[in-house]
């Protein structure tokens, strides 16, 4: 079969959950806005950052009909700077699982197809990575790179980056051991071509939808940094480094006056990452085909 | 008891090693990361003292020694606890940690002494009654806990608590009652200190102001373990044996006891380790910048703010080793469950 | 004579994981089972043996729909869609399941096995079940210390063997066991039929055995079925189905056995079943038969029952003899 064919079966085959269309509604239209954001902002630069010239006189309006959602402590337009938001949040999350899934994969196939020190020192590093908290890499290269998008991304990515080591090892481990894999491996094929050919494409599926469920949990967790003040700086477009300067920065009695600082932006991180789950949990269930029937307490 | 000694101690074998491995990578970090490590180590210093204090940190080091001596001086004074004094708290590290993971660990166990049983509980009670309404009820509501960012919840939850009670949970303990009811810490669990001193007052007011934070970061465990429950419970029903049991005729009660929820015991421990370790990152966020109490947040927040590499590799090698010990735990655990290993 | 398992125009299907589409595993069985007989189905994988087996058990899926009449013991468990097997499962019908290696709870030892089901079944305590799987384990030649033991612990001879033990600890009038030998060596499947059947004699139990193997079969058997595409084809004593067999598929199922000593050419069945969501009124066998005439893609088949109790659903029955 197509490849193409068999991946529309399966997206065909969950659309008819509910679940799973909500979930592709709400992703489609945050990639969407991520796109065309700048078009959306009424007030763009603002969105980006930029204090605007009568800030003193609009800082920390509540939502009106100017402001839908209000204005921060500098005077900014809160809409703005959420919806140009959502352009940083999809870069973050899908920067950080596209590059620990490559890196993860990679390394968990090779731990899994060639044994004896190879595997073990491999493993190993999956094992060592895995243990570090990403907050405290965070604090680290915050301490010494300093702040910005790239060290968001790599301190997520270091230790993510184990994690999809640890899953593709343990798939490829039972993929490897096929009496096919080891047919082609015992007729000579090379190892560069029983990888890709064999291991990967047995292993990539249960994988994207493993990537797929993880890219709310990246958000969350980048937002987080971001809300520590660790990882991005003051000012940019990113809906944790908006409640760092709600919260962190002016500290939580300022956010009691003023709430709408916190509540729209946490609720699009919360959207967001819901929307994300609710595509890749109708996926998962699909991966297994015994549970794709009803299945009940039948006794 | 199933498992063998030899098991165990392959587990602990690479348990130090992956500590000593994260000891490692922290020092070579510290060491290839742009800046002189020196000046770094001593906590970007100003003023008049500020070479001295460098050249000490130089020596402290071993900065003229090569390198793999330097790891080897840094292990040694990092196993014997002798990091030198905290640059933001004038301490020694390990003190450092050690008080401030007390902290953290107490409303860690308390939020999970509740949301465990809790999550499992849901997961079971929606797998039994799958398409129902109560079930898709269960699972919509999983699914949005798990995707909750936790400091934006902490923070809502203050502002409920602070507008309908007028209470503002903020801190570990009120200082005012701390010091008119005599109240001093001992273990760092507050709970446990102030009903060894017999101090109801404090323990009642401490109770309050966990409350807020540990709802907070029950969301997580409690969304992922109604749903990975559930899914187990679902494999489980699907097993041979279940069918066989049913065929049997062994009544429903015993089978979801004895041969369902049995089988999903070893996986649930293992999630329930590894969310464990996941929300103890989610505690450091929530604890200090939203619920102002002090904890290892509260220690990585001020490191920030005084560059203190020392109290951040001290978080980066104690977190690992916690990790590690938390996850070898419950491996341990686990195999001494489930019968079929005997490793 | 009292009859322990009846079936009337049973059709058994399964939704396919779209739940658009039916797939029929049974296709209108009708089917009368005797106390205390051992009757045999027969029949080559996917013939919907198993899922009649289920249906006899009680462990159709959920997913399963069901039409038509089953009787067991003058109980009427299956009528149409609704499914009734209260007081049938372990007290009246007991299972040995296909596959002994994933039928044993792995977190239970033998003895809990034995509590459980005896607890649920007579309402008797540890000790009592202790006793009673004690003396059945010793009936299919295994000894105390089994008791003790995780199903992992005992080699798959041993895990069928305690399988036979519970299927017969609660006095059940029925054991059905569904392909017992499948997953075991060859030279223990002659052991394990053996057992069964003397045990079954015993007990005075009516044995229902589903298997593939047509050879050990007709051994043990007091009657056999032969099940092609969702139907029973042909159904008899066991001395008449394996010596004058009136249907080209029993047929060509003996001329496929291979027989220790006897050389001769093996056939193979040529060609594949029908296609299992297609409706069938026709012989469901015409495509692969080598005796086809006209009439059989005419008409439907002739069922013809003869003094024998010998039933046969082909037109060309007299060839096939």
């Amino acid at each position: 079969m197509l490849l193409p064919t068999y991946y529309s079966r399966i997206i065909y085959r969950n659309l008819k959950k509910t679940r799973f269309k909500i979930g592709v509604g709400i992703s489609t239209i945050i990639v969407v806005l991520a796109i065309i954001a700048p078009l959306i902002a009424p007030y763009p630069d603002e969105g980006y950052g930029y204090i605007p010239a009568d800030a003193g006189e609009r800082k920390l309006v509540p939502p009106s009909i100017e402001h839908i959602f209000g204005t921060d402590a500098l005077g900014r337009d809160l809409f703005s700077r959420v919806i140009i938001g959502t352009r940083t949040a999809v870069i973050q999350a899908v920067s950080v699982i596209f590059i620990s899934l490559i890196i993860g994969m990679l390394i968990g196939v090779c731990a899994a197809y060639f044994k004896g020190i190879i595997e073990i020192t491999l493993n190993y590093f999956i094992e060592l990575f895995m243990a570090i908290p990403s907050i405290v890499i965070a604090l680290f290269l915050r301490l010494t790179i300093g702040q910005g998008l790239h060290v968001v991304i790599a301190s997520l990515v270091i230790t993510w980056w184990a994690w999809y080591a640890r899953i593709s090892y343990v798939y490829a481990k039972s993929v490897v051991e096929l009496e096919y894999v080891v047919l082609a491996k015992l007729s000579g094929l090379s190892a560069l071509k029983i990888i890709p050919r064999h291991v990967i494409r047995n292993i990539f599926q249960a994988l994207t939808v493993q990537a797929i469920s993880d890219l709310g949990s990246a958000l969350l967790e980048a937002s987080a940094i971001n809300f520590m003040g660790l990882g991005l700086p003051s000012g940019f477009p990113e809906w944790g480094v908006i409640l760092y300067e709600a919260i962190t920065e002016r500290g939580i009695e300022a956010f009691l006056r003023s709430p709408w600082l916190v509540v729209f932006p946490g609720i699009l991180i919360l959207v967001t990452t819901l929307g994300f789950s609710l595509v890749a949990d109708p996926l998962r269930e699909d991966l297994d085909p015994r549970l794709r029937r009803r299945w009940k307490l039948w006794f | 008891m199933p498992v063998s000694l030899n098991y165990i101690f392959k587990r602990i074998i690479l348990s130090i090693l992956v500590i000593l491995g994260v000891i490692v990578f922290s020092y070579l970090l510290l060491m290839l990361s742009p800046g002189d490590p020196a000046v770094k180590w001593a906590g970007n210093p100003r003023g008049p003292g500020a070479t001295k204090a460098i050249e000490l940190a130089r020596e402290e080091l071993g900065l003229n020694k090569p390198l793999y001596m330097q790891i080897v001086n840094f292990i040694y004074n990092f196993l014997t606890g002798n990091l030198g004094l905290s640059i933001a708290y004038k301490i020694p590290v390990s003190q450092v940690i050690v008080s401030g993971f007390a902290a953290t660990l107490e409303l860690m166990l308390f939020t999970y002494f509740f949301s465990v049983p809790l999550g499992i509980w849901l997961g079971i009670y929606s797998a039994i009654n799958r398409g129902s309404r109560i079930d898709s009820f269960i699972q919509s509501i999983s699914i949005i806990l798990a995707s909750t960012p936790t400091f934006w919840l902490g923070s809502l939850l203050l502002l409920a608590s602070n507008s309908l009670t007028g209470f503002f949970p903020y801190g570990r303990v009120s200082s005012k009652l701390a010091l008119s009811t005599g109240f001093t810490p001992i273990t760092g669990f507050y709970l446990l200190d102030s009903l060894i001193q017999g101090n109801i007052q404090v323990f009642i007011d401490v109770l309050v102001r966990l409350i807020p934070p540990a709802l907070t970061i029950s969301v997580y465990p409690i969304g992922v373990l109604a749903r990975v429950t559930r899914t187990l419970v679902a494999e489980a029903l699907l097993e041979d044996y279940v069918r066989a049991a049913v065929a049997w005729g062994i009544k429903r009660k015993t089978i979801i006891r004895q041969f369902v929820l049995r089988s999903i015991v070893p996986p649930v421990i293992q999630i329930s380790g590894l969310s464990f370790v996941y929300s103890l990152v989610d505690a450091m966020v929530v604890e200090t910048v939203v619920f102002g109490r002090e904890g290892l947040g509260s220690i990585l927040i001020d490191s920030l703010h005084k560059a203190d590499f020392r109290v951040t590799l001290a978080l980066a090698v104690y977190l690992t080793a916690f990790y590690i010990i938390v996850n070898t735990l419950v491996d341990i655990v686990q195999a001494t469950i489930d019968p079929r290993i005997r490793l | 004579m009292v009859l322990a398992i009846r079936a009337e125009n049973l059709k058994i299907g399964y939704l396919d994981e779209e739940e658009e589409q039916v797939v029929w595993a049974t296709r209108g069985v009708d089917l009368n089972v005797e106390e205390g007989e051992s009757f045999c189905l027969v029949g080559e994988s996917g013939c919907g043996k198993s899922t009649l087996a289920s249906a006899i058990a009680g462990i159709l899926p959920p997913h399963a729909l069901t039409m038509g009449k089953l009787y067991i013991f003058d109980q009427l468990v299956i009528d149409d869609s609704k499914r009734n097997y209260n007081g049938i499962r372990g007290k009246i019908v007991g299972l040995i399941p296909q596959n002994p290696g994933t039928s044993l709870n792995p977190f239970l030892t033998i003895e809990d096995h034995f509590y459980y089901v005896l607890k649920d079944s007579k309402n008797m305590n540890k000790s009592e079940s202790r006793k009673i799987a004690h003396e059945y384990l010793l009936k299919v030649g295994l000894n105390k210390d089994v008791l003790e033991k995780y199903p992992h612990e005992l080699s798959g001879g041993m895990q069928q063997r305690v399988l036979i033990a519970i299927a017969l600890a609660s006095n059940v009038k029925i054991v059905v066991a569904d392909e017992p030998t499948s997953s075991i060596d060859a030279n223990l499947r002659a052991q394990i039929l053996n057992l069964v059947n003397s045990l079954v004699k015993e007990f005075k139990v009516t044995l229902f055995i589903v298997t593939h193997d047509l050879a050990s079969a007709g051994k043990i058997c007091d009657k056999i079925a032969v099940m092609y595409a969702g139907r029973i084809v042909e159904m008899g004593p066991t001395s008449i189905i394996t010596n004058k067999p009136r249907h080209p598929y029993t047929k060509m199922l003996f001329e496929s056995i291979p027989i220790l000593g006897w050389k001769r050419a093996l056939n193979p069945l040529p060609g594949e079943p029908p296609n299992v969501i297609e409706e069938i009124t026709w012989c469901s066998f015409r495509e692969r038969c080598p005796l086809k005439i006209e009439i059989c893609n005419k008409e439907p088949p002739l069922m013809l029952t003869d003094e024998n109790l010998h039933f046969t659903r082909c037109w060309r029955f007299k060839e096939v003899s």
